[in-house]
This record gives structure tokens, C-alpha cells and sequence, in this order.
């Protein structure tokens, strides 16, 4: 008995590229060669290292200091968030009592009640 | 206390007939290095720079577009390593975890570049400073190939093809799944290997 196994596409990991292309490729990508220069960029690379790197020391915060500050920011958010969430219920309150509160100056309705109007309703019927 | 010999520029030089630029195998040698830069010695570090900075270059070179950009990235990439480096097991290799902060600082400088640079759009890859025969017609060509592929692509066909890592470095150099980098490898030759034909046949 045999089993078929259907391969799944696959790009060879062998392709062999064409040597011309590779030997163009690592001409254009060959890194430079003389001593001299590998020696300057480690000095450059020591001077940053040895500086603090003054250019960008300035904003440069340690790690505790930019945590507590996120804190902070947070909890900030949090009691304004919390503020204006009260003064909105507060405007609203008073927005709702201006139209229908006790201390609205306005008209007031009358409110019937329904056990007084059946009782009018059977003096009509029976001629009082 | 351990003590370190430090050699100057130690590394073979990176050259035509030796591609892909090692690191010697030296580990007891590299952690105990890595312990002393940790615990703040400057010549010990500077000693890490000297024996990874080829390799850095050729990582960075990959993925940035100029010489000047891959220096920049090297030169940034070990200033992060230096002040990452408490965070570094030196049970690691330490290399491999260079190699990654060269990659990041590289794809950095690629997207600041992008953005600076988004209405000036150079019409090939800048050769590197020291390009030895500008008239060749191959190498202009190639040029010109490899600005019309896409960044990762070609970043991918250099890092397999000039520097020799395999794929599953490779992505997790570029942070892309390994069969990604496969595919963007087969792709990258492809187009590459059309262009040439091009060049070969009669006019």
C-alpha cells in the first residue's frame, strides 16, 4: 500500500544563485577593509559610550523616574476624568430642576387624581 | 577578579576571499569580557566593539541604504547594548543579541529616513564609499535592481547571500517568520536574476 503526500509549495532553500550575481552582490556590499577605519568607529562608538552620549542625554530619564511619572499621569487622568464626569451630573441636575423642580418659578400643573374624576364622572351620570 | 588580555583590532579583515566576517569562538573569554563591561570597565567593552563591529556593520549594511546610515546604526546599536547591558545574561551569546539591537537600530534609522525623505526618493542604492569601479556596468545595474526591490527583500537576499545567515536568523534579525524570509529570498533572486538576463542578452 502507498501513500501519496501531497508537498506543500516549498522554496528551495538551496536555490543556487548565480555566482555573478553573489560576487556583485558582496563587491557592492563589502565593508571597508582598513584598519584605520574600523579603529576610528570604535573610538567614535567609546566616545558616545564614555560621553553619555551628550546629545541625547538631555531627555534621557532613568527607568524609576519614568515609571513614577506615568503614575502620575495616570492617577491625574483618573481625578480629572472623575471631575468632570461630577460637574456634568451637576449641570444636568440643575438643568432638570430648572424645568420641573419645586424652585422653578414657572407654571404648575394640576394633577387630578383618577379616583376624583370617576366620583365626577358618577354625580354627571346621576344628574347632581 | 578576572583579567582580560585586550588586543588591538584582533579580527581578520573583511575582504573579497573572506565573505562572511566571524566572530572567533572564544566564549569563556567573551562572557568574562561581558561580566567586566557590566560591571562598568570601558576597556572591556571596548574590546566587544572591536571583535563585533565588522559584523555589526554587515547587518546594518543590509538593512540601511548608505555606508553613512549603517555607521550611524552601528554607532547607536552599541550605545543601546551599553546602556541595555545589565539586562544581558552573559550566558548568552552575545553577538546574536547585538545582532538583534543592529537590526532595530538599522530599521530605525531606515523608518526616519523614510519619512524625511519621503519626497526625494533616490533613484538607486547608494554605493558604499569605497566603490572601486563605479563604470561597471553589472554592479550599476544591480544597483538599480536592488533599489526597485522592496526594503525587506533586499535586505534579506544580503543577509543570506553577502553574509551567510541562514533564514531563521534572518528572522528573527528582521522580526519576520522564517518561511517569509525564505520566500522574500526567492523572490529577491528572481528579480535580481531577470535583471541580469536582460543584461546579458543582445541588445
Amino acid at each position: 500500500m502507498t501513500t501519496n503526500y501531497s508537498a506543500p509549495h516549498l522554496v528551495p532553500d538551496d536555490d543556487p544563485g548565480e555566482a555573478d550575481l553573489t560576487r556583485a552582490l558582496r563587491t557592492l556590499y563589502a565593508a571597508p577593509e582598513a584598519d584605520g577605519y574600523w579603529s576610528a568607529l570604535e573610538q567614535r562608538i567609546m566616545d558616545r559610550v564614555a560621553g553619555g552620549d551628550a546629545l541625547d542625554a538631555w531627555w534621557y530619564v532613568p527607568a524609576q523616574w519614568a515609571r513614577i511619572g506615568l503614575i502620575a499621569a495616570g492617577f491625574a487622568l483618573v481625578v480629572a476624568g472623575s471631575l468632570f464626569l461630577r460637574s456634568r451630573a451637576e449641570q444636568r441636575q440643575m438643568a432638570f430642576d430648572s424645568v420641573v423642580g419645586p424652585s422653578a418659578g414657572g407654571p404648575t400643573l394640576a394633577i387630578h387624581d383618577a379616583a376624583t374624576e370617576r366620583q365626577a364622572m358618577v354625580n354627571y351620570i346621576n344628574g347632581r | 577578579m578576572t583579567t582580560i588580555a585586550l588586543r588591538p583590532a584582533s579580527l581578520p579583515l573583511a575582504g573579497p576571499s573572506s565573505r562572511r566576517v566571524t566572530t572567533p569562538d572564544r566564549p569563556d573569554d567573551e562572557k568574562a569580557l561581558v561580566l567586566s563591561a557590566q560591571r562598568g570597565e570601558l576597556e572591556a567593552f571596548s574590546e566587544l566593539v572591536r571583535r563585533h563591529q565588522r559584523r555589526a556593520y554587515a547587518v546594518a549594511r543590509a538593512i540601511v541604504t548608505t555606508h553613512e546610515d549603517a555607521e550611524d546604526a552601528v554607532q547607536d546599536a552599541f550605545l543601546h547594548a551599553y546602556r541595555a547591558l545589565h539586562r544581558f545574561l552573559p550566558d548568552q551569546a552575545f553577538g546574536a543579541w547585538l545582532h538583534r539591537i543592529v537590526a532595530n537600530a538599522s530599521l530605525d534609522i531606515t523608518r526616519r529616513r523614510k519619512v524625511r525623505d519621503a519626497d526625494d526618493l533616490p533613484e538607486t542604492i547608494a554605493s558604499p564609499f569605497r566603490d572601486p569601479a563605479e563604470s561597471d556596468e553589472l554592479r550599476l545595474r544591480l544597483q538599480a535592481a536592488l533599489a526597485r526591490l522592496p526594503e525587506r527583500q533586499r535586505s534579506v537576499i544580503v543577509l543570506h547571500d553577502v553574509e551567510g545567515f541562514k533564514h531563521s536568523e534572518i528572522g528573527k534579525l528582521l522580526g519576520i517568520p522564517e518561511g517569509t524570509a525564505r520566500s522574500d529570498l526567492h523572490y529577491a533572486r528572481s528579480a535580481l536574476r531577470r535583471l541580469l538576463e536582460q543584461l546579458r542578452s543582445p541588445q
